[in-house]
């Protein structure tokens, strides 16, 4: 069972399954898995035959992780919908957040320089100082809206267990956009629009973001296989240790031997 | 892992939980043995299988789940909420209205 079970774990982990849900369906499958072979002894079988009959029962644990995951993602609208969740939405959702940043930046801005009369918005593009912020308040906007949609269609797709290609053409979509949209200003002057010429600050951002949580992932997993890797069973490991702890084994069997002395 | 299932019967596996939850709370291995033999072994989730789609009836809020230890066994219990109480209602009616229709052509293509 054991193995079963932490093959199952590891084949979860690998197809990108979200920790919380590997955690819960390898216990409740566990749970199932001893259910079964209680039914099983209760019908007179030996506790082998019974081992072997709930493992037969539940099939390939590479297959069961493989069909559970595609339950999972059926059951999950960013999974049924992966091409519009990741390659439309992330091109409405950068306009919007944009939006947003401009408007809360140059609020706070007049907030704190000019109170809240928007008339006064001449009087601040003509201030070298407060046209400064407001060119600030632009590329802030900018630069925080491309950095919080890329990190956000990251989350939703490791959480909804989607592969990582859609994380990846969401980072590019993000990094497209960012490249070829822009936004300008210019005292009494404000331009929004498409240009040839890429910006290429604003595409590195999805693109760095995209690389530090495949990085961030890779080492998540190697760690993880590390640690669900099928370990030899309990005699074989002791001798295992036996061989790569050799010194502290013979100082280990002394202090036995000679009762702690 | 069977997949016996005929592919008409989409939305069945979830009128079959709704409709075994309301008697009493139940774990997964319990609702895959309930299905089978109350069926008569017609129809059949295949094991392990189903806990996807409880934590799926769970996040739409139609089952919630606790797990409790029952005679020295520690379980997921799900239970219907009222919402699923609602949704078994619209399936129930809905499958009615389907096997109604089906069996009058049917009767109609053996007449």
């Amino acid at each position: 069972m054991p193995d079963f079970i932490e093959q199952l774990r590891r084949r979860l982990g690998e197809l990108g399954c979200p920790r919380m849900q590997v955690r819960r369906l390898v216990q409740e499958v566990a749970d199932h898995h001893e259910d079964l072979k209680q039914a099983a002894l209760s019908e007179g079988l030996s506790e082998a035959n019974a081992e072997a009959h709930a493992n037969a029962q539940l099939g390939d644990p590479v297959a069961l992780a493989e069909h559970l995951m595609v339950m999972l993602l059926r059951s999950s609208w960013w999974g049924r919908h992966s091409l519009i969740a990741f390659c439309l939405l992330p091109l409405l959702a950068v306009p919007v957040l944009w939006t947003l940043f401009l408007m809360l930046g140059l609020s706070l801005e007049f907030a704190l320089g000019f109170g809240w009369d928007w008339k006064k918005l001449h009087v601040a593009t003509d201030n070298p100082v407060a046209f400064h912020h407001l060119v600030l308040a632009l590329h802030g906007a900018d630069y925080v809206a491309i950095a919080l949609v890329t990190l956000l269609f990251c989350w939703l797709a490791r959480r909804s267990g989607v592969s990582l290609k859609w994380m990846v053409i969401a980072c590019a979509i993000c990094s497209l956009y960012a490249s070829f949209v822009y936004a300008r200003i210019w005292p009494h002057n404000f331009e929004v629009g498409i240009t040839w010429t890429p910006q290429w600050i604003e595409a590195a951002i999805p693109l760095l973001i995209a690389g530090a949580i495949y990085a961030f992932r890779r080492r998540m997993m190697q760690r993880f296989q590390e640690k669900v890797a099928v370990k030899p069973p309990a005699p074989l490991r002791e001798e295992w240790n036996l061989c790569r702890h050799p010194i502290a084994n013979a100082k280990a069997r002394l202090w036995t031997e000679t009762g702690g002395l | 892992m069977k997949k016996t299932n005929p592919s008409f019967l989409n939305g069945v596996p979830e009128l079959l939980v709704l409709r075994l939850l309301p008697r009493r709370e139940m774990y997964g291995y319990q609702i895959v043995e309930e299905i089978r033999t109350q069926t008569g072994e017609t129809l059949s989730f295949g094991e392990g299988c189903i806990y996807p789609y409880l934590h799926y009836l769970e996040a739409e809020k139609q089952v919630s789940s606790q797990r409790r230890e029952v005679e020295g066994r520690n379980r997921n219990y799900y239970k219907l909420t009222a919402r699923g109480r609602k949704r078994l209602e619209a399936l129930t009616t809905e499958w009615k209205r389907v096997t109604t229709g089906v069996s009058l052509l049917m009767e109609e293509q053996n007449a």
